[in-house]
This record gives structure tokens, C-alpha cells and sequence, in this order.
């Protein structure tokens, strides 16, 4: 196997609480991010799914350093980059990019599309001079099916399908070995998002980078993912290969996951398990597995000891004292 | 046939000066009967969340007037009502929930209070078995321990627990149509299945019609027997839940079938529709899906088609597939 483009070990990050002094009284810290270890290889797309408040974009920040980490490491092609120095941070950021969420707040509506999508271009001294800017620019817009003419307009001249383009033409000007897209087609119409997977997923062959996709739409991530990451409160309960994940989960979060999600079809796919009770909240998760308190499977040492996440197939590692495929009947 | 409980008859819905308008909803029919579950899906600016605000009139005018139609309640001729009966309608006969359940309540009311509200409105009852009502209804919408929660704040509950308090507060009084825009948009997708099974619940419970605005399919499929497709301000289709999903007849909500990505296939390629939805109101002529269908033909572009027959209970507006032989989609 091939050097991993990035690797995540034993990555964390809590949020300090903050209050306390003298009048008030101190808020709990946030764990967002546990211990989470992985990596991924070229060309490699990795989804990470989970519900809101489980780490996932703070994951994906830490993984770009756009946060600092409180404890683990990310490697990125072999280089440890929590210990770079800000000069050869900035290098790095050559190689990895982030697509963002929201295509309206993520566009300065002040400049022009061409100084947007060749602002990275200029940092790291890609090009010279103004003509060669607008080449490649052109390029990079021609390649995310915008005509190369729209670059001296505004982005509030644009829809959100056509600002995400924008974002991803951006990112894609450096060439990056590594790209991050939170939540990328979350925000747009399904009509829309189709034409966005299609066009991440051709550039993604073309250009053979690795691809973190964070999302929290199970068809969407079935769609575009080779290997699957389920978290939940922080950590990783189950990850795998996506034909696992979605034929024979072992996780009993990841097979609620699944038996929840709308299909738009006559045949549902998964037996409806609907969980009991709300996330709890990341300032005080539960002792031991962190699943327990909405489990339908747990037992006493569920409640006590936190399972680690072991192999149970090939590929395939969940975090759960009773792993077993489709252990709720759900498929 | 049974009189309906809901009627909308060529809703047309305008913005902006009546020298110029902006035709935002187009000779929109819908029906619902009683105990019925309907849906209404479409993209944003297709005209869904319009089109159900304005059956209480809640659209604001200005800017927006209801140019034409008829909106009948029972019978009754909702347009033509005064302002004061269509308030005593509000809530006691129709109730609304919407996306965002922090932005409905009111963030200094007891949860006690804000249902409380909604039941002195309509009834009148003493404080005790008022108190006594608003704990039934948070049993009825499954918040744990009701008794301990009267003087809860919002703010003290999950997004998935506001919802349910907004749905004890809209059948406070039993109404007979509960419209829901978007009621889980905002939610998680473990969340969203519980709310999703608290409407059904409170379907079967109380015999409330339901009338669900969704981009989902997949949710309104949860709930509804039947779906309206929305395109661009017109019903481009409306039919059986099944027969849509098994038969969908306008390019619009075919194209729609197949764009969204599956839980159980996988296609190395989406389908998708080319193009943009259309702003609104700026299809002036013809069929507004026109620059966007596959099926296109001449009279598409000069002509808006009008509902034509596809089996029982199945209508959709298309030049194309009217007259053409049954194609059964996968």
C-alpha cells in the first residue's frame, strides 16, 4: 500500500469552557473531538457522517490546522504539521483545501470572481502578471462548468449552485493533494446537488486528490464515498468501507443512522428504529460508551467501560462491547 | 364524493405593484379531505411555503395579494372571510408548525404559558384544568415528566423537544387541518424520524388532516398518502404517493426521482437536471419547466399545458407525456 496522503492519530480537541473568575460560575469544557485515528490514501474519498454536535467540521478543521489540536497528531504526507512554524504551515497549505458550507458566506461579496479564485494563486506566487492570472482562472472556471466570462462579475450575481462552483474552483486553483468539503451541497436544491456531486466527483477522478467529505445525508454520502466514518459525541463509532457500512452495519448508532433517514421510495430499505431521546450534550457525554444512554442494546458495561475501536471485519472497526452485523434488525 | 375539508380553486398569489406583478403562485388547486395526509414538495422559490401561507392569509400585504382563487374551509369561503372570524379560525379549526420551532415560541413564556395561550384563545376552561389539558398535550407530543417541564423555558429544550411543544401548542384544539412547512428541516436525522412519527401519532389520535410542505420526498412519503409537485408557482403534478413513485408523469418529478442519490443503489453517475430553477415570475409564457425538460416540444413554450389524467388520482400538466403510452419507471 502507498504512503497515506494524511493520517489522524489519536487526534482531540476540547473546547475550554470559560467563565469562572470570581462572579461566575466556570462552564464545562466541550470535548468535540476524542481520539479519533485514520487515514486516507490518493484519490481516497472518506465521509464522515454523524448528527450535529458530533465533531465532524471540527474534525475537518483540525485536519487543515485551521484549529489547533489539544492532543494527537495529523501527518500529511508523511509531515507532522501541528509542529510546523506559521511560514511552513502556510507552504502546506498549498496542499490541502477546504470547500465550505455555505456558498453565500463563504465568497466575499466585495471582490470580483477572478480575485476570489486567484487569491491562492497569488499567495503562493502561481502565477505572474495579470494575463496569466486570468488563464488560469478561465481554466479553473471552464473545468467547474462556468463560462470563463463571468470572472469580472460579483458572486450576489450568482445562485448557490453556481457560488459552490466558484468555492471548489478556488480550491481546486492550487492543485491541492487533500481537500476538505464540509457539508458542500447541504444548502442547495436537489436539483442543484446532483449537478455539485457530479462535478466534485469527476474532478475528484481527474485530479486524484484525497477528498474528506463531511456531511450528515446518508444517500448523498453512499453516493460519493469509498470508505465511511459514523461519529458520534467526538469519536468514531464505526468506519469502514461504504458497502459494509450501509449492508451490514455493526454499530447500533450506525444502524439507527441509517433506519432513520427518509428514502423517497416504496420499499424502505431499513426497518424504522427510532432512537429514544435527545444527543447529549458534549460538556458532560457519558461514561462509557458514549451511546449508552440511547442504546437499545446496553448492558452494564456498556455504562462503565469505553469500547475500543476494534477490527470486525476486513476493513471494517466499530466501537461497541456487542458489535455484530445488523445487530437491531434494522436491514 | 365527500365534500372536501380544505378546497383551493386557481390560487393565483402576486408581489409588487399591480401595474407590474409578479406572479409568484399560478392557478394552484389542492384538496384535502378530511383525516387526509397531503404533501406539497418542490424546491426553494417553487411557491410551496406561499401557497400554504395563504390559507390563513398569512401572507403579508402588501407586498404580496392573493390576485384570484378560492380558498374554502368546509364550505367555507376563507377569502371572502373578515379578519376578525378568520382569527377565531386560526388554531381552533387550522393550525400551522414551521421550521424553526425557536423562532415560534416565545423565548420569556413558560412552555406552560405558550400552550396555555393557545387553549384560552378557543376554550374556556379554569386554571386547573387548564393546567391539567396542557399536561395531557405534553404526554400526547412524548416530552418525559410534562409536570416537571410547565415552567420551562425554550431555551431549556433540544431543537427536537421545541418542535414537539410546537405541535402541542397547534392541537391545543383539536383542529381539523394541522399545516406543517418544513416541521423537521431543521432537525437531526435521528430527531427528525421521532417528530416525523409524532405527526403520524397525533394523526391517528386525534383524526387531524395534515397538510405537509417538504423539499423531502423521502419525508413526505413518511407521513402522506398523497403528494402536489411544485414547480416554479404551478402544480406541475398531483397524485398517489405510489403511483408517483411508480409512474411519476411530469419530466419535472421524474428528473426529481432520479437526482437524488439512494440508500440501497449506487449509480456511478447522478441524474441531473440541467439549469436553474427559474426566478419567479419570470416565465411569463408556457411551460415553466421548458428550458430545463428533455421532453420539450413547440407548444411547450407558448402553452402552459393543463392537468391531464393519469389513472386514479393522478393529474400532472405536461404536453409531452399526456397522451403518450404508460412508461414505467424503475
Amino acid at each position: 500500500m502507498n504512503q497515506p496522503i494524511i493520517r489522524a492519530e489519536n487526534l482531540g480537541k476540547t473546547f475550554p469552557g470559560g467563565g469562572g473568575g470570581l462572579w461566575r460560575t466556570a462552564k464545562p469544557d466541550v470535548r468535540a473531538v476524542d481520539g479519533v485515528t485514520f487515514e486516507m490514501t490518493r484519490g481516497e474519498t472518506l465521509a464522515i457522517v454523524g448528527e450535529s454536535g458530533c465533531g465532524k467540521s471540527t474534525l475537518g478543521r483540525l485536519l487543515l490546522r485551521l484549529i489547533e489540536p489539544t492532543s494527537g497528531r495529523v501527518l500529511i504526507e508523511g509531515t507532522d504539521i501541528t509542529t510546523l512554524s506559521a511560514a511552513e504551515m502556510r507552504r502546506m497549505r498549498m496542499k490541502v483545501q477546504m470547500v465550505f458550507q455555505d456558498p453565500y458566506g463563504s465568497l466575499s461579496p466585495r471582490r470580483t470572481i477572478a480575485q476570489l479564485i486567484a487569491e491562492p494563486l497569488q499567495v503562493f506566487g502561481l502565477v505572474k502578471g495579470r494575463r496569466q492570472m486570468r488563464e488560469r482562472v478561465a481554466e479553473l472556471l471552464t473545468q467547474v462548468g462556468l463560462p470563463p466570462a463571468v470572472m469580472d462579475r460579483n458572486p450576489r450575481q450568482f445562485s448557490g449552485g453556481q457560488r459552490q462552483r466558484i468555492g471548489i474552483a478556488r480550491a481546486l486553483s492550487v492543485d491541492p493533494s487533500f481537500i476538505v468539503a464540509d457539508e458542500p451541497v447541504s444548502a442547495l436544491d436537489v436539483s442543484i446537488q446532483a449537478q455539485i456531486i457530479n462535478l466534485m466527483q469527476d474532478l475528484q477522478q481527474e485530479k486524484q486528490f484525497s477528498f474528506l467529505f463531511i456531511a450528515h445525508d446518508l444517500a448523498v454520502v453512499r453516493h460519493i464515498a469509498d470508505r465511511v466514518a459514523v461519529m458520534y459525541l467526538g469519536q468514531v463509532m464505526e468506519i469502514g468501507p461504504k458497502r459494509q457500512i450501509y449492508e451490514a452495519p455493526q454499530h447500533p448508532y450506525t444502524q439507527a443512522l441509517l433506519s432513520a433517514a427518509p428514502e423517497a421510495t416504496l420499499n424502505k430499505p431499513y426497518r424504522r428504529i427510532v432512537l429514544q431521546g435527545d444527543v447529549p450534550s458534549p460538556t458532560s457525554i457519558p461514561t462509557g460508551c458514549s451511546f449508552h444512554t440511547r442504546c437499545p442494546l446496553a448492558q452494564d458495561i456498556c455504562r462503565t467501560v469505553r469500547p475500543g475501536l476494534d477490527r470486525v471485519a476486513p476493513g471494517q472497526s466499530a466501537a461497541c462491547h456487542f458489535a455484530a452485523p445488523n445487530s437491531l434488525g434494522a436491514k | 364524493m365527500s365534500a372536501p375539508l380544505l378546497n383551493v380553486e386557481s390560487l393565483c398569489v402576486e408581489f409588487g405593484p399591480k401595474s407590474a406583478p409578479i406572479r409568484v403562485i399560478n392557478s394552484v388547486n389542492l384538496r384535502v379531505d378530511a383525516g387526509e395526509a397531503v404533501g406539497i414538495v418542490g424546491e426553494s422559490g417553487s411557491g410551496k411555503s406561499i401557497t400554504s401561507l395563504s390559507i390563513l392569509r398569512l401572507v403579508p400585504e402588501p407586498p404580496s395579494r392573493i390576485a384570484s382563487g378560492r380558498i374554502e374551509f368546509e364550505g367555507r369561503d376563507l377569502l371572502a372571510m373578515p379578519k376578525s372570524q378568520l382569527r377565531h379560525m386560526r388554531g381552533r379549526d387550522i393550525a400551522m408548525i414551521f421550521q424553526e420551532p425557536m423562532s415560534s415560541l416565545n423565548p420569556v413564556m413558560t412552555v406552560e404559558a405558550q400552550i396555555g395561550e393557545a387553549i384560552m384563545l378557543h376554550q374556556r376552561l379554569g386554571r386547573a384544568e387548564r393546567r391539567a389539558r396542557v399536561i395531557e398535550l405534553l404526554r400526547l407530543v412524548g416530552i418525559p415528566d410534562p409536570e416537571s417541564r410547565l415552567k420551562a423555558y425554550p431555551h431549556q429544550f433540544s431543537g427536537g423537544m421545541r418542535q414537539r411543544v410546537m405541535i402541542a401548542i397547534a392541537v391545543a384544539c383539536n383542529p381539523k387541518l394541522l399545516i406543517a412547512d418544513e416541521p423537521t428541516t431543521a432537525l437531526d436525522v435521528t430527531i427528525q424520524a421521532q417528530v416525523l412519527d409524532l405527526m403520524k401519532d397525533v394523526r391517528r389520535k386525534l383524526n387531524t388532516a395534515i397538510l405537509l410542505i417538504s423539499h423531502d420526498l423521502g419525508v413526505i412519503a413518511e407521513v402522506c398518502e398523497r403528494v402536489l409537485v411544485m414547480y416554479a408557482g404551478h402544480v406541475v403534478e398531483d397524485a398517489d404517493i405510489r403511483s408517483l413513485f411508480e409512474n411519476p408523469q411530469h419530466p419535472y418529478t421524474r428528473g426529481l426521482l432520479r437526482a437524488v442519490p439512494s440508500l440501497t443503489d449506487e449509480h456511478p453517475r447522478l441524474y441531473q437536471i440541467p439549469g436553474s430553477v427559474p426566478q419567479a415570475g419570470s416565465i411569463r409564457q408556457g411551460c415553466p419547466f421548458y428550458a430545463r425538460c428533455d421532453l420539450r416540444q413547440d407548444i411547450c413554450a407558448r402553452a402552459m399545458p393543463a392537468m391531464s389524467t393519469h389513472g386514479a388520482r393522478h393529474v400532472a400538466a405536461c404536453w409531452a407525456t399526456q397522451s403518450m403510452p404508460e412508461v414505467r419507471s424503475a
